[in-house]
């Protein structure tokens, strides 16, 4: 038979089922004349043909298996069919539809984020190609002089690109800053990774020289959006940190860099860091580790061959690039640092890592949703497949085979969950959408191509099928099960939800309580990290400060004159509306962080970690205006001022570790700073312990030095405001006062507070998000106990009824029907606690001052769960206590 | 449901169709189970449930063309009729089923 044959008898199949239909009614008229010419009444030979015929159901269905190749045809038949059953109930449709919807949206949102971060290969040629060269165990950034060493002498590679990932280009010269992700890259960063010009032409070879000029390329993006598109920007200059750069081209495209989540904006090639950054260039410095280097490897090429290209010139580039500053036993390890080889298709993501545990979380928190979702579509269809089964004892008694029947219920639920996965994929649109603007920090968004890919699609189809047959096949095997006989019974009841005691639908109930249970704990302790890290003392008050950052622009060659900090921030204080402000090199918890090995008298340290300090420089008045409690000995003064003795005021824990007394006053401590010591240090003062990186560190051991005593500042400063009243004149102010004193710095204002809250951004939104699918978790198990006790209650009206007839009292009803309702609870709630207690432990790198098993969420959460559980099973029970016996009796 | 002795063996059913179509022309489905009825004595009975599957496989096979007309009471009926392919299988079924004769006959002489 050929398939064009079948194929068309899809097609014809409806003509034909009433084809057989006639002449299966031919056949038994005449079959019937002979019987009646053979003197047999017109009723005895109608049941005699019928009788010889046989089943005529099953012969049009195994007539129907011969038409067509038997599935194909059948599935647009039960197609039509779930259709139509679907038509007759549309709440029911309506119901379903919407919570699968709810779930696999969920599921595709954060498969989208998954996606966008682990699994989607970058928008380049043969990303397959590309792999990492990295220091061995030391990590992944290069010094300039060593890209360029592996750069001239490899010849492993087709080609090989270095780049830095955290540079930012400030757009405006002077004022408020306004700030773009760059990336500084080699010369034939663009040709190695085979990506096209959209306008103009990309960086090159030739673009990448010492000495090179200022030239940038856009990302298409950003010149979407920043440049309308305008072609003309090409030939034209852009200030990048008040310097100009000749807009050579635009990038193709969808292409945003090589680390994912970052999106950079502007290119500029390595050399121009020259005119960037003026006297102080990090092209030659040997310590200075800010790029990373990627190759791509040969056609054919394997991983094995790029690692021993790699090993043989691993001793003539390090050599060549000796810090020469560096103590002689770091030099010796220096030298013997090997290169690693690691593949890099996907990128290099700090986002990645970032994020890793925190989306395969969520992606295990939405996959118990969309099973909870599962389970009460179940009920739905267990409840459905009840009231159903007199039709299908009818179909069965008439032939069908019992597999057709699973069959067209099976797709009956898998259209449910593929119109559901359809509606899903909008939600997950806006909902992934949603999840980035969630899980950025307000100061680096997160930048992530969303993009609906094949892997997202395939992903939430294979979801929609396994849901359809997660929540469909029980039900359909216990509907096609139904023995004709008893189901055709007038009054043949629990043939489906069967005969036990506990049913299909309350086991699925049960199951629905323990995950949920599991879901609201799990969101009870992240709730919990979070609250206790945002009510944490930080040991400085963060409300009513405003940070500027200040950005100097690079002194020029030969120019000396001091740096005006001093002369800022005596104006600053002058600026009215501020009670206090003081200078600072770094803020709290403000990404950046200065450590040295300490040098002190009669402290030996156990291990590196243990002999670090962490170092802040800072002015007068810094304590003051965070509010950080001076414990003993002075503040910074004028006196501490450059050529006099260097003070220094350390925190508790420093104090104690070093010299295990918090009476430090007065003693010294110098550190080492690369051949040659710092120092030494007098101790004038002792301030309280204040979080320096993040809420969560043990706190570290911090000195404080003063900012005067500087010789060479940075170009980049702090400055604190504590204000009363009104930020925005104060940020007006403070312009102005820098436009007179310095016109070419730039700043960046944040409240305090703000930054603070960034630091959390990760715990804020696990939190967030695991209360939001908690409470949906909740919000479905409820609707699912309600719904099965209220079936329940509306099939026993008729035991109910003679319960009350022969003298139970309404309360005693209501008591009976909550009494089931608290066997099924804590049944859930017992098995939810073991269920919860396996999985929470994966959430324990999240946790914050509370273990996996904090007893006092179990128990909280199991309360919630159980109040609920009562509220929703009240109005079934309700319903129960006002049965009215006669009515129910007289039912059946 | 005990099954009747001279129910037809199984896959012989074509043939039996086949030969009677080709001996007789074209014939509406009852008329092929009275017509192998009668001509075997009554000694073979067609299940008519199983008829019509067959027919159908036989059409779905190129073996047999099905026409819908009008039987002498003026009934609507669907007449077979044998195709030049359905002659070839017929020539071919019948080799075969001798065969299987043959091979019977021998065992049951010489075994």
């Amino acid at each position: 038979m050929s398939w064009f044959r079948r194929a068309l008898n899809i097609l014809r199949s409806n003509r034909h089922s009433s084809d057989l239909d006639r002449e299966i009614a031919f056949h038994l008229s005449e079959r019937i004349d002979e019987l009646v010419a053979a003197g047999m009444t017109l009723g005895d030979a109608r049941a005699e043909a019928r009788r010889r015929f046989g089943n005529v159901g099953a012969q049009k269905e195994r007539t129907r298996d011969v038409d067509v190749l038997g599935w194909l045809d059948s599935i647009v038949d039960d197609l039509r069919y779930a259709i139509r059953a679907l038509a007759h109930s549309p709440a029911f449709a309506l119901v379903a539809i919407l919570s699968l919807a709810l779930g696999i949206g969920a599921n595709t949102a954060i498969f989208t984020l998954v996606n966008a971060v682990m699994l989607r290969a970058l928008p380049v040629s043969h990303p397959e190609e590309l792999v990492q060269i990295t220091l061995g165990a030391d990590g992944g950034t290069f010094t300039n002089p060593l890209w360029e060493q592996v750069r001239d002498r490899q010849n492993v590679f087709a080609g090989a690109l270095a780049y830095s990932s955290y540079t930012r280009f400030n757009l405006v010269g002077g004022g408020e800053a306004r700030l773009a992700t760059g990336s500084m890259v080699s010369g034939d960063y663009f040709h190695v990774l085979g990506v096209r010009p959209a306008v103009g032409r990309l960086i090159s070879v030739e673009d990448d020289k010492r000495g090179c000029a200022p030239v940038a390329v856009l990302s298409y993006a950003f010149w979407q959006t920043a440049y309308g598109s305008d072609e003309s920007i090409v030939g034209k200059t852009i200030a990048l940190e008040s310097h100009p750069f000749l807009v050579v081209g635009v990038a193709e495209s969808g292409f945003t860099g090589l680390d994912v989540g970052r999106g950079a904006q502007v290119f500029a090639p390595i050399c121009s860091d020259l005119v960037l950054s003026g006297s102080n260039a990090t092209l030659d410095a040997r310590s200075n580790w800010w790029l990373s280097v990627l190759a791509r490897v040969k056609p054919g090429g394997t991983l094995i061959q790029a690692q021993a290209g790699v090993n043989a010139i691993a001793p003539g580039a390090f050599e060549a690039t000796v810090p020469q500053h560096w103590a002689v036993d770091q030099q010796s390890r220096y030298r013997h640092t090997t290169f690693g080889v690691e593949p890099a298709s996907k990128g290099l993501s700090a986002v990645r890592s970032q994020y890793r545990l925190a989306l395969m979380t969520l992606m295990v928190i939405v996959g118990l949703v969309l099973l909870i979702a599962c389970a009460n579509v179940a009920n739905l269809l267990l409840a459905r497949a009840a009231a159903r089964q007199r039709e299908l004892a009818i179909r069965v008694a008439l032939g069908a085979a019992r597999s057709r029947l699973i069959r067209q219920l099976l797709t009956e639920s898998l259209l449910l969950s593929i119109s559901a996965a359809g509606l899903g994929l909008l939600f997950a649109r806006w909902g992934s959408r949603l999840l980035v603007a969630v899980l950025s920090p307000t100061s680096t968004p997160i930048y992530l191509d969303l993009g609906l890919d094949g892997r997202v699609l395939g992903f939430s189809i294979a979801v929609a099928v396994l849901t359809g047959l997660a929540f469909g096949l029980a039900p359909a095997w216990r509907a096609a099960r139904v023995h004709p006989n008893a189901a055709l019974k007038a009054n043949a009841r629990g043939v489906v939800e069967g005969h036990g005691r506990v049913s299909l639908g309350t086991m699925l109930v049960v199951a629905q309580i323990s995950i949920s249970l599991t879901l609201v704990v799990g969101a009870g302790l992240l709730l919990g990290t979070f609250r206790k890290l945002s009510t944490i003392d930080p040991g400085f008050r963060t409300d009513d400060v405003l940070l500027v950052s200040l950005n100097r622009r690079p002194t020029a060659k030969g120019d000396d004159r001091p740096q005006p900090y001093a002369e800022i921030l005596r104006r600053a204080r002058a600026i009215p509306g501020v009670a206090s402000a003081s200078l600072s090199g770094a803020t709290p918890l403000g990404n950046s962080s200065w450590n040295e090995d300490m040098l002190i008298d009669g402290f030996t340290a156990s291990s590196e970690r243990d002999g670090l300090a962490y170092f802040n420089a800072v002015s007068d008045g810094y304590f003051h205006t965070l509010t950080t409690p001076m414990l003993s000995g002075r503040d910074f003064n004028a006196g501490d001022r450059l050529g006099s003795p260097p003070v220094a005021i350390v925190n508790e824990t420093m104090a104690k570790h070093f010299w295990r007394t918090p009476n430090v006053i007065g003693r010294m401590f110098r550190y080492k700073a690369g051949q040659r010591t710092a120092g030494p240090f007098e101790i004038v003062g002792v301030v309280k312990d204040a979080k320096y990186q993040t809420l969560r560190e043990r706190t570290l051991p911090t000195a404080f030095v003063p900012s005067a005593q500087d010789s060479t500042p940075g170009n980049q400063m702090s400055l604190e405001l504590r204000v009363a009243g009104p930020t925005a004149s104060v940020v007006q102010d403070v312009k102005a006062l820098l436009h007179d004193v310095d016109p070419g710095t730039s700043l960046t204002t944040i409240p305090f507070a703000t930054q603070v809250e960034n630091s959390l951004t990760r715990e804020r939104s696990l939190a967030t998000l695991s209360a939001f699918f908690g409470g949906l978790a909740l919000l479905l198990a409820t609707m699912g106990l309600y719904g099965v006790m209220s079936y329940r209650v509306a099939r026993r009206r008729n035991e109910i009824g003679i319960r009350m007839a022969l003298g139970a009292g309404e309360r005693r009803v209501a008591r009976m029907v909550l009494g089931e309702v608290s066997v099924v609870v804590c049944l859930g709630l017992v098995l939810g606690a073991a269920l919860a207690l396996a999985m929470t432990r994966l959430l324990m790198v999240f946790l914050f001052e509370m273990g996996p098993t904090d007893l006092a969420t179990f128990v909280g959460s199991m309360a919630l769960l159980g109040i609920v559980a009562v509220l929703a099973a009240y109005f079934p029970a309700h319903r129960a206590s006002r049965v009215d016996p006669m009515e129910a009796l007289r039912e059946d | 449901m005990p099954k009747p002795k001279n129910d037809i063996l199984q896959g012989t059913l074509a043939l039996l169709v086949l030969k009677s179509l080709a001996a007789r022309g074209a014939m509406h489905g009852y008329a092929i189970t009275t017509h192998i009825q009668k001509v075997s004595a009554e000694l073979l009975r067609v299940e008519e449930g199983s008829l019509y599957p067959a027919m159908h496989r036989m059409e779905q096979e190129g073996w047999v063309r099905a026409e819908w007309g009008t039987t002498d009471k003026n009934r609507q009926a669907r007449f077979y009729a044998l195709t030049a392919k359905g002659r070839k299988q017929l020539v071919h079924e019948e080799e075969s089923w001798a065969r299987l004769t043959e091979g019977v006959r021998r065992v049951l002489r010489y075994a």
